[in-house]
């Protein structure tokens, strides 16, 4: 019994051990001093600094290529969600409040969509987008056009289930009382639903923010990019490992954060909606 | 007649909500208009003047980045159903602590895939990284085993399997996912009549556990390889010399210039996709008759 307790002990280290470690790397080197990272083959690279140095931080915030790339990812993001949740979150609504037959299938319909390979649909999307009319528009909308094509069906999909908590009867009541349905929807729905639509949102610009083959494709040739594409293009300079590190760790640290938070509403957000049926 | 009045009052319904009918249609119409645009893309570009669909095949550069998807899929599958399972069989049971090491074991999936390649870049960069630094034991803690640093981009096999290893690691808490719902949903009782009767551990999990959660596991390998098949940042930051089809779509494209073909491996992507996901939805049906038979 105790050899049993112990074993699982010790093979729950082992995993911690392996998820924490490139994790902890990726720390370890942004904040690393030129000596632990160029050694030479002198010495072996230290799993701990020399000394910590957070230079490589200022290096970054003054380069303006750098923000205008957290600029760009920034508003690709916050685009794709006012386009998600603007598309989204009405017709969540409507798929619950109507009761059409064959829900199911478009549901269904809608999750498969998203079994599509990326990297197929990536260069019909680009060759799409990057044609007249659309290529009049900024380059960031037009990435955040192809990032809600990702994330419609999830908003969708988790919409569905926050509207589904919602009883119909209190939109109804409000109805008897004379306001309208447009004004049901605005001033008692919506409020009631708006902490569940957050964390669609919240997922959406995740989604978006992490999201790099379709930026990717779609500014080839642009000189601003989005933070993940700007991560892939300054390899190619084979610039110093902190500086790599320290880029990753930007685009890494505000997901972490958020996933923490988010992580236990999501799942009641996903969940409430199944156990009511 | 019950037909006719479900009918009427399906028309009553529309008439009533002709509204929320037009609510519904534009995000749809979104989701639809570019889906036939992808297929209809796709099929016209590989059936476009000299066939690229048939011509892909006297290339041999797709028949080598075929077989390494294979690979690929025949061995990251399996792998990504076991890292599910030995993490999902771990914080199972609650224990003190049980909240935090899931949290941490949920962490791999907040790296964006993009940060997760580069970092094993680094680990295994050439001809100092730490992999090496530990292999040549430079460490006073680890025995030396190799003499000369391993070029790890430089072979096909390795720069492959360490796509494999971040895509693994990456995804482990989808998977991980999955397989806990699967758990949580088999009753208690089951065990504790397993257990008067005397039945050890092992063949608590043999015989209640693994059947009961066939579903979790068929979902894990149909959607685990799918990802697979369709697998693009790994290799392509990883082992960029050694295409899998996914980073050979992208060359044909940019690096080639050559819509028609990039276009036509693409099809052939979606089609392997789907044979995937028809072969195993049968295999899962089989097998759960083949468990209510026993």
């Amino acid at each position: 019994m105790y050899l049993g307790k112990i074993l699982k002990i010790l093979v729950i280290s082992i995993v911690l051990f392996f998820i924490l470690f490139p994790i902890f790397v990726l720390v370890k080197y942004s904040i690393s001093d030129r000596e632990s990272i160029i050694t030479g083959g002198k010495y072996p690279e230290p799993f701990w600094p020399f000394s910590v140095d957070l230079e490589i931080f200022n290096i970054l915030f003054g380069r303006k290529d750098f923000l205008l790339a957290g600029l760009a990812s920034l508003e690709i993001a916050s685009l794709t969600v006012l386009f998600c949740l603007v598309l989204g979150a009405p017709t969540a609504f409507a798929l619950v409040r109507f009761k059409i037959p064959g829900i199911g299938v478009i549901l269904f319909f809608l999750l498969s969509v998203r079994l599509f390979p990326d990297i197929s649909a990536v260069i019909p999307v680009a060759e799409q987008l990057l044609r007249k009319p659309f290529s009049h528009l900024p380059s960031v909308v037009l990435v955040a056009l192809a990032h809600t094509l990702l994330a419609l069906p999830y908003t969708i999909y988790i919409a569905q289930g926050v509207f589904e908590t919602i009883p119909r009867d209190l939109e109804e009541q409000a109805q008897v009382l004379g306001a309208k349905r447009s004004y049901a929807f605005l001033r008692i729905l919506i409020p009631l639903a708006l902490p569940g639509l957050a964390a669609a949102a919240i997922y959406t610009f995740f989604l978006s923010w992490n999201e790099f083959i379709f930026a990717y494709f779609l500014m080839f040739k642009e000189t601003t990019v989005s933070l993940p594409v700007y991560l892939l293009r300054i390899l190619s300079w084979a610039p110093q490992k902190n500086f790599i590190t320290a880029i990753s760790l930007m685009i890494s640290v505000p997901v972490i954060i958020f996933t923490f938070l988010v992580q236990k509403y999501m799942r009641t957000g996903l969940t409430a909606g199944a156990v009511k049926q | 007649m019950p037909g006719s009045i479900k009918i009427s009052s399906l028309f009553h319904q529309l008439k009533d909500n002709f509204l929320i009918l037009i609510i519904l249609i534009p995000a749809l119409l979104y989701l639809f208009a570019f889906l036939v645009l992808v297929l209809s893309y796709l099929f016209s570009q590989s059936f476009s003047s000299g066939l690229p669909f048939l011509a892909m095949w006297e290339d041999p550069e797709f028949k080598k980045a075929l077989v390494r998807t294979l690979w690929f899929v025949g061995l990251g599958t399996p792998l990504q159903l076991l890292a599910g399972l030995i993490l999902a069989l771990l914080v199972y049971k609650s224990f003190t602590g049980v909240g935090i090491i899931r949290s941490i074991y949920m962490l791999p999936i907040a790296i964006p895939a993009l940060v997760t390649a580069i970092t094993l870049n680094i680990l295994f960069s050439y001809p100092f990284g730490h992999a090496n630094d530990l292999l040549m034991g430079r460490h006073s803690f680890f025995p030396q085993i190799i003499t000369t640093p391993i070029n790890w981009g430089g072979s096909e096999f390795l720069s492959l399997m360490l796509a494999l290893l971040g895509k693994v690691w990456r995804d482990m808490p989808i998977s991980m996912l999955i397989i806990l719902a699967g758990l949580q949903g088999i009753e208690n009782e089951e065990y504790e009549a397993a257990q008067t009767l005397g039945a050890s551990g092992w063949q608590q999990f043999k015989y209640i556990t693994l059947p009961l959660l066939t579903p979790a596991i068929m979902t894990v390998l149909i959607l685990r390889s799918i990802e697979c098949w369709k697998e693009f940042i790994f290799p392509f930051v990883i082992a960029p010399s050694y295409p899998v089809l996914g980073v050979l779509i992208e060359r044909l494209y940019h690096a080639e210039q050559n819509p028609q073909a990039g276009a036509a491996v693409a099809l052939f992507l979606v089609i392997l996709i789907a044979l995937t996901a028809g072969i195993f939805s049968y295999g899962a049906n089989f097998i759960r008759k083949r468990l209510i038979r026993v």
